[in-house]
């Protein structure tokens, strides 16, 4: 079945079970006239000659039609309905107030613009959890004291990062933490599986150095490069190695300025739109490599476009000593 | 927040619709409505053309294959269901020829 979804300030979208679809006017100087049950010739001949009339009603006619176009499904509202009120844990005092900023799924499903399917598999990716049937991102404090919790076991434990035991997890942690956390944690930076009748998760070790990294740059505008990577090294858990390519997305490097910098850029608190997104980023960086500005328009690939033909559309390619360079197409102010 | 949400039933139960699709407009006779007038005749040749013969003028077309069928959703109430889908139309994009009555030749 097909849903068209929209509030009256957003365009409509019709969504089928795991498809999202732009609608769009599609205006002919023709008339649209339907004839229900009129015949083309090959039905005619199919069903034999017969010489009788046959008298057709016209339907209805129309000067245009709506046609469906496959887009990305609007999945930042997603995050921004969820970002109203992140859980921080039992002992919140704020959890006791009201749940007007809390969705269920079926209030997800009308207000959001994307099939069941990408908004299911999205709130997997936002490592959302349901908590009293409300849709929840965990605060970042206390996701990473959740995390802190278990990388703490794992090293009073001395247990290999890839084999983590969950029994003994909620055993330990389950006087500090309710045990549905301790699991959610567990399932959001790691990956569970069975052995021997146990269950096991193996752990995400880029994920833990990101968050970790993540917990160093948001309370700071910029970093010194080298200082950043030596503090960060330091704070992950012992037997985990830091590499600036788990930042991707997440952190941008300015290798032009001496020294060299570190500072927070998410790209999922940049613009949903094409255009709006390359206006974003232009205005924070003049002139871009590929390799720097791709895991920031990665998202807005779609079907049919590659990060190369995203930069051909909305950017303008030049050579700075040597290297490959975009820029905005027209000035940004 | 009021949400837009309008959902579509099943195309199950779909009948299979053609479209006229014709250039200009379409006007009743004077004094008359659009409802229930007669717009004219359908007839398909031997080869497969139809004709279309309104008033006093023939149209030829052609039978188009639809390169993504349509589907005729009619409202009922906040939901949208799918009333019959559309995979040809009758295309008459030639000028419409005047029928001139015959007129016997000199003897």
């Amino acid at each position: 079945s097909l849903v068209i979804r929209g509030e009256k300030d957003e365009q409509a979208v019709l969504c089928s079970k795991d498809k999202t679809y732009d609608m769009k006017i599609a205006d002919t100087s023709n008339m649209l006239l339907c004839v229900p049950g009129c015949r083309t010739p090959e039905q005619l001949k199919a069903d034999g000659e017969s010489c009788d009339i046959i008298h057709a009603q016209i339907a209805g006619f129309s000067n245009n039609y709506w046609e469906l176009r496959r887009c990305r499904p609007k999945l930042k509202k997603l995050r921004k309905l969820l970002m109203e009120d992140p859980y921080e844990g039992p002992d919140s005092a704020k959890d006791q107030a009201s749940t007007t900023s809390r969705y269920t799924t079926e209030d997800l499903l009308n207000v959001v613009q994307a099939s069941e399917e990408e908004i299911m598999h999205q709130l997997q990716a936002l490592d959302a959890c349901q908590i009293e049937g409300y849709w929840r991102i965990l605060n970042f404090d206390y996701e990473v004291k959740l995390l802190n919790h278990v990388t703490q076991l794992i090293d009073s434990e001395s247990w290999s990062f890839s084999k983590v035991p969950l029994n003994i997890c909620l055993q330990e942690l389950g006087p500090l933490e309710p045990t549905e956390m301790i699991e959610h944690i567990l399932l959001s930076y790691g990956r569970k599986y069975t052995d021997g009748g146990e269950v096991y998760f193996e752990m995400n070790e880029d994920k833990i150095c990101r968050t970790t990294a993540q917990m160093l740059l948001k309370n700071a505008v910029k970093f010194n490069l080298a200082d950043f990577q030596e503090v960060w090294q330091q704070s992950v858990p012992e037997g985990l190695t830091t590499r600036l390519d788990q930042l991707k997305g997440l952190a941008l490097m300015d290798r032009s300025s001496r020294p060299e910098t570190i500072s927070m850029l998410k790209v999922e608190d940049l613009p949903e739109d094409n255009q709006e997104r390359f206006n974003s980023l232009f205005s924070i960086r003049k002139k871009w490599t590929e390799e720097d500005i791709t895991p920031y328009i990665q998202d807005l690939c779609g079907e049919k476009q590659t990060v190369g033909a995203l930069l051909t559309k909305y950017a303008r390619s030049s050579m700075l000593n040597g290297v490959k360079v975009y820029n905005s197409r027209r000035p940004i102010s | 927040r009021s949400p837009q949400r309008c959902g579509c039933s099943e195309a199950a139960g779909a009948e299979d619709w053609l479209l006229l699709e014709l250039q200009g407009e379409v006007e009743p006779r004077q004094g008359r409505a659009l409802p229930g007038s007669l717009l004219g005749d359908l007839h398909y040749t031997q080869q497969g053309i139809p004709v279309l013969v309104v008033g006093h003028h023939v149209l030829y077309g052609k039978v188009v294959p639809l390169e993504k069928p349509l589907a005729v959703l009619e409202k009922r109430g906040a939901d949208y269901a799918v009333t019959a889908l559309v995979h040809t139309k009758l295309l008459f994009k030639t000028r419409p020829k005047p029928i001139v009555t015959h007129v016997p030749r000199k003897v």
